[in-house]
């Protein structure tokens, strides 16, 4: 026991343990989370589906670099509403109001506008939906008239549509909405927009601006109102949800990449994947490489010979082609790269524990065991093995963040497993779409740091065990 | 005399032999994987196609019945199964496929060509390959020299603080992905500082004049330079410093200080020239990384080298040329390494039988 | 009077620890005429080797005092600089032959060459003349010529420390130190090492100090002794004085510790540890450990004493009768 606790308290005296072990514990923390509150298919159902990002800005930076900029970038809003605000009888049918407020307040105007609803109840008829906005001068635009349309919907009543997937409306890409537009500069404001011309400069200008005359748009700031019309026949029909997505030009924590995702769960997923892999690779590798070092050294003779010139020639085998190799074969599937990963990385250890084994041989107390009759594999388990232990851990750990650059490096090359996000994984999509050319800092730098991160950490531990595992290296007292 | 020399040559012959094992033994492997996965079906199945093609056209000019066109086409087809042994199962194809690639009959690319236009894959291959050599070269002998010249120096200060900053550049580097470093790079000198290019080896279209394309390159090759400088220097410098701090502590050093050596011969002789073969040794480890650094970093910075045409390949899906890369590479690190294991034998007398 | 090739006066020597200062050698004085052979005995750690390297000026960095006279051939090398000492003295007046010679030797280079190579350095003699010394030197401590062209893992040890020798003599030095050259060699390699070291001696007319712990083999080859403990010189005269008949009570268990082959003399032993050199017994060093101690020996130290027949003891026991 003393031998552990003495062991323990090396490892704690320079600071390099302490920063490994916080780090560690710091990215075990956060893989665990990530695990109990993620959905571990998280990758297929999300992460690849561009569908589940749609009403997410595209490539956008960080929310918080507003807190930096003296020119505020806008914010991406959703608003919502449940109940509608007012109900009108009106004789026969009736309407139903849906109402919120969007407080424009920026120098820009919004990326894009797009309007949602999500459960649809009608007992008769299909009812209508329209949409206006109310702007601050009291200009009315009316955005959406939409006959709710039948398709799908079930064969008696309630009818219910949009309970799974809601209805989206792309505003900024609605051609009746560019009619709509052209008409209102024409009547508001005199000036004559072609809907094709109202398209090319963006319907978002014009709601939420007022033309200037070198046919530019100022940003109109102060409060819209968005009204959501359902012109109902049974005053049970109603909508469920109602929301308008104000597209912002900056997203959440880590930003966007080009197809909207929210790079800040993508990065967080990564967590634990990196971790499994390196642990999972290194612990293989270095189970498989001890157990053959040991062996090797120990019985010696033809299967030493024959276990060396293996591991020789393994050994001298470039990795990365190889890697690129049988990831092209076999598809990137995690468990490939990490066997790949594996059987090339077991020689180094194993050249390494051989010596080690030998200069023990022909120590005291294996002589001993082996006069007193230990069978071999008694000998190499109970006497070998704990010696060359504390060394074969230091290894395990110093080999973690090579599995982790491995991986993310394949994930790069486009050889990773596509669904699942990995860092490297989000830094190759990045590269494919020029992130680097157009300067989109948000998408490369915190991938890479992390990767840096979850590397130092096993190098900082390994570090600090050193001292433990080599006792020349300790300091003086 | 002829005792130290008997014992070079059969030291270099089992180095030798044992290299030859490991190129053979790739060769192997990658061709039982791609003829077991039915993959080596498929690359001479599109070959055939693509001839067959070719034929056709060919064949269009001079017969003008339908008919009879298809009938000749179908002839042929049946000549060439024969001609590229698919009428055979993969094992059964296994020599030929391997002598092939050993005499460089490589085959040709789907869809990339070479800066002269050719498709057949050894044309494209020997193209690109000085410029590999040329970058991943140029950045070991930078590296070497830096963590030669560093290292060194540092050595002489143990446990200073710019010793202790070393030991954290290096451990910091050591995490740091060097491709990844390559694409900061980019965003910080092309995009935002706009001091060097942001890919590629010359501008586009490169200058005639020779002197100012060679300035063209220099320009060029910077980034790429810089960031596997960056990347990689630290640990060279640290393992120098590791190695000659423990050598420079040996008792053979104090012996020469004690024969009343000067300390510069000291230095050369006792302990430079001590640590050199583990510094070459360190070489040859950092041989294998320097083959996967190039394919990244030709990647990231569009380095037109074997390394980008790897990317390439794996990006239009060519197996026949991915096969023949994996090869070349395996070559390439075979050669280079025997060099190197040559330079050793000579550096360390040890070492010999 | 004869004159000296080496004279020590007071040498001291410490160096700086975590715990303090740890003085390894305190007030060590000796002489040594042409031709002359000391030994120096002592347990481990009693500042023998110390004194060897201080002989040489190769101090440690951690060297906290370094005091006294070291006058070798009638220059105090003490008061020399470092230029003056590497040209004039090192390896040419004084040389040495390293504990672990083993590892003495220039991995990567041949060992012929090392053996020249002060020649080349120091004497500007060229290459090929150089080499032919090196030869002379290899016949004469018994080693074929054409070793000269190989590298030390091509040699057994007792070769090597051959080799070590041959290089400590290629200046013709007047002095050579050997700090327990056959510790790690085999009887009977050691035996052939004294052999070679009792003819070099007569014709070099060499004057040699033997550092070592196995006094059977320092009576061998010795003229002269002295007995260290705890960086101190406890007792020196002629060995066929010494040896017999020690004086101090410590040289006395030393050398009644050594067997005897079919003696019925019990072994003695000294009960105890070696003394803490940061912080050493106050009063006589060796007095927790002294049989005959009295109260002025955990008092006082006691200077050295000197008897009939030029023997120095420092020891109480004799106050007064010398």
């Amino acid at each position: 026991m003393s031998i552990f606790s003495e062991a323990r308290r090396e490892f704690w005296r320079s600071y390099t343990s302490k920063a490994g072990t916080f780090f560690i514990i710091l990215l075990s923390l956060i893989s665990l989370v990530v695990v109990l509150t993620m959905p571990l298919d998280f990758g297929t159902k999300y992460w690849s589906n561009p569908i589940y990002w749609v009403d997410y800005p595209k490539t956008s930076p960080p929310a918080w670099i507003n807190t930096f900029m003296s020119e505020k970038l806008v914010e991406h809003q959703v608003l919502y509403s449940y109940t509608p605000v007012q109900v009108e009888d009106l004789g026969g049918s009736y309407m139903k109001i849906y109402s919120f407020t969007y407080d424009f307040k920026y120098n820009q105007f919004p990326s894009f506008l797009t309007f949602r609803i999500r459960g649809l109840t009608f007992y008769e008829n299909p009812p209508v939906i329209r949409v206006h906005i109310i702007r601050p001068d009291n200009k009315i635009i009316s955005l959406l008239t939409y006959p709710v349309s039948t398709e799908g919907v079930s064969q008696t009543a309630p009818y219910v549509l949009y309970k799974t997937e809601p209805k989206r409306f792309l505003l900024s890409g609605d051609p009746s909405l560019f009619r709509v537009l052209s008409d209102f500069l024409y009547k508001e404001f005199h000036i004559s927009y072609s809907p094709e011309k109202v398209y090319s400069v963006g319907v978002e200008k014009i709601i939420f601006g007022v033309p200037k005359d070198d046919n530019s748009f100022e940003p109109l700031n102060g409060k819209y109102q968005v009204n959501i019309l359902l012109y109902c026949e049974n005053e049970n029909d109603s909508l469920g949800e109602v929301a308008m997505v104000f597209g912002g030009r900056v997203y959440g924590l880590m930003g966007t990449d080009t197809l909207g995702r929210d790079l800040f769960q993508g990065l967080l997923f990564g967590f634990p994947v990196a971790l499994l892999i390196g642990l999972a690779t290194s612990i293989l590798s270095t189970i498989l490489g001890a157990v053959l070092g040991i062996v090797s050294g120990y019985i010696g003779g033809k299967t030493d010979i024959l276990i060396q010139r293996i591991a020789d020639i393994v050994n001298n085998i470039p990795l990365l082609p190889l890697l690129i190799f049988f990831t092209f074969i076999f598809g990137g599937k995690l468990w490939v790269i990490v066997l790949i990963l594996v059987i090339f990385g077991w020689p180094s250890l194993t050249i390494i524990v051989r010596s080690m084994v030998l200069s023990l041989k022909s120590s005291n107390f294996v002589e001993a065991a082996v006069a007193v009759g230990a069978n071999s594999i008694r000998i190499m388990a109970r006497h070998i093995f704990p010696q060359v232990a504390p060394f074969i851990l230091a290894q395990l750990i110093f080999y973690t963040p090579q599995a982790i650059l491995s991986e993310s490096a394949l994930s790069f090359l486009g050889l990773g497993d596509p669904s699942i996000p990995t860092w490297g994984q989000i830094l190759d999509y990045a590269f494919r779409n020029g992130a680097v050319y157009l300067g989109y800092w948000w998408w490369i730098l915190p991938p890479g740091l992390l990767i840096i991160l979850s590397a130092i950490t096993f190098v900082l531990l390994a570090l600090g065990l050193e001292p433990v595992v080599n006792p020349r290296l300790r300091r003086r007292r | 005399m002829a005792y130290s020399k008997l014992g070079l040559t059969k030291t270099l012959t089992y180095r030798g032999i044992s290299l030859v094992i490991v190129l053979f033994g790739v060769l192997f492997l990658t061709v039982i994987v791609l003829g077991a996965t039915g993959v080596s079906d498929r690359i001479l199945d599109s070959m055939l196609m693509e001839e067959l093609r070719g034929i056709r056209q060919q064949l269009v000019t001079q017969i003008k019945d339908v008919e009879q066109l298809n009938k000749a086409v179908e002839e042929i087809k049946k000549q060439l199964i024969i001609a590229y042994g698919l009428d055979k199962p993969w094992y059964e194809r296994l020599p030929s496929m391997m002598l092939k690639i050993i005499t460089l009959d490589l085959g040709s690319a789907k869809n990339i060509q070479s800066f002269s236009g050719s498709k057949q894959i050894s044309v494209i291959i020997m193209e690109r390959l000085p410029n590999t050599i040329l970058l991943v070269t140029t950045a070991i002998i930078i590296n070497f020299l830096i963590g030669l010249f560093a290292g060194t120096w540092v050595a002489t200060k143990p446990g200073s603080i710019i010793d202790r900053l070393v030991s954290l550049y290096a451990a910091i580097s050591y995490a740091i992905p060097t491709w990844w470093l390559g694409l900061i790079n980019i965003l910080v000198f092309a995009f935002f500082l706009r001091l060097f290019p942001y890919t590629g080896m010359f501008s586009a279209p490169p200058p005639t004049d020779p002197f100012l394309r060679i300035l063209d390159l220099l320009w060029h090759v910077s980034l790429p330079l810089l960031t596997l400088i960056i990347a990689l220097s630290g640990s060279w410098i640290y393992i120098t410093r590791s190695l000659t701090v423990t050598t420079a502590q040996e008792d053979f050093v104090n012996v020469a200080r004690a024969k009343g050596l000067p300390e510069n011969l000291v230095q050369r002789r006792y302990i430079v020239r001590v640590v050199a073969p583990s510094i070459l040794t360190n070489v040859i480890l950092g041989l294998a990384g320097s083959i996967g650094g190039a394919i990244l970093t030709e990647t990231v910075f569009g380095w037109p080298g074997m390394g980008q045409l790897y990317y390439e390949a794996i990006v239009s899906l060519d197996e026949g040329l991915i096969l023949a890369l994996t090869y070349m590479f395996t070559l390439v690190y075979v050669i280079a390494r025997f060099v190197l294991e040559v330079l050793y034998v000579v550096v360390d007398p040890r070492v010999r039988y | 009077m004869e004159s000296y090739v080496l004279e020590v006066e007071k040498l001291n020597l410490a160096y700086r620890t975590l715990r303090g200062d740890l003085l390894a050698v305190n007030d060590v004085s000796f002489s040594l005429k042409p031709g002359e052979t000391l030994g120096i005995v002592g347990e481990s750690g009693c500042g023998k080797s110390s004194t060897a390297y201080a002989l040489m000026k190769m101090v440690p960095s951690n060297t906290s005092i370094f005091t006294g006279k070291i006058i070798v051939d009638g220059e105090n090398i003490m008061e020399m600089d470092d230029a003056d000492l590497r040209k004039k003295v090192r390896w040419k007046k004084i040389s040495m032959v390293f504990q672990g010679a083993m590892n003495s030797l220039n991995p990567v280079i041949k060992v012929g060459f090392q053996v020249a190579e002060p020649l080349i350095v120091h004497d500007n003699v060229p290459k090929n003349e150089a080499l032919e010394r090196a030869k002379e030197l290899f016949k004469l401590v018994g080693l074929p010529q054409d070793f000269i062209n190989r590298y030390p893992h091509e040699l057994s040890g007792g070769m090597k420390q051959r080799v070590v020798i041959a290089m400590s003599l290629v200046l013709n030095p007047k002095i050579l130190i050997l700090d327990e050259p056959t510790s790690a060699l085999d009887v009977m390699i050691q035996a052939q090492i004294m052999n070679m070291l009792k003819d070099l001696r007569k014709s070099l007319n060499l004057s040699i100090i033997f550092i070592t712990h196995d006094i059977a083999l320092a009576s061998d080859l010795c003229d002269k002794i002295a007995v260290m403990y705890g960086g101190q010189i406890m007792e020196l005269g002629a060995a066929e004085q010494v040896l017999p008949d020690p004086k101090h009570p410590y040289a006395s268990k030393l050398i009644g510790s050594i067997p005897t082959l079919r003696s019925e003399k019990k072994l003695d032993f000294i009960p105890g540890a070696p003394p803490d050199l940061v912080n050493p017994p106050t009063g006589c060093r060796f007095n927790p450990r002294c049989p005959y101690r009295f109260e002025l020996c955990e008092k006082e130290t006691p200077p050295i004493y000197i008897l009939d027949g030029g023997r120095q003891v420092r020891c109480f026991l004799y106050k007064g009768k010398g």
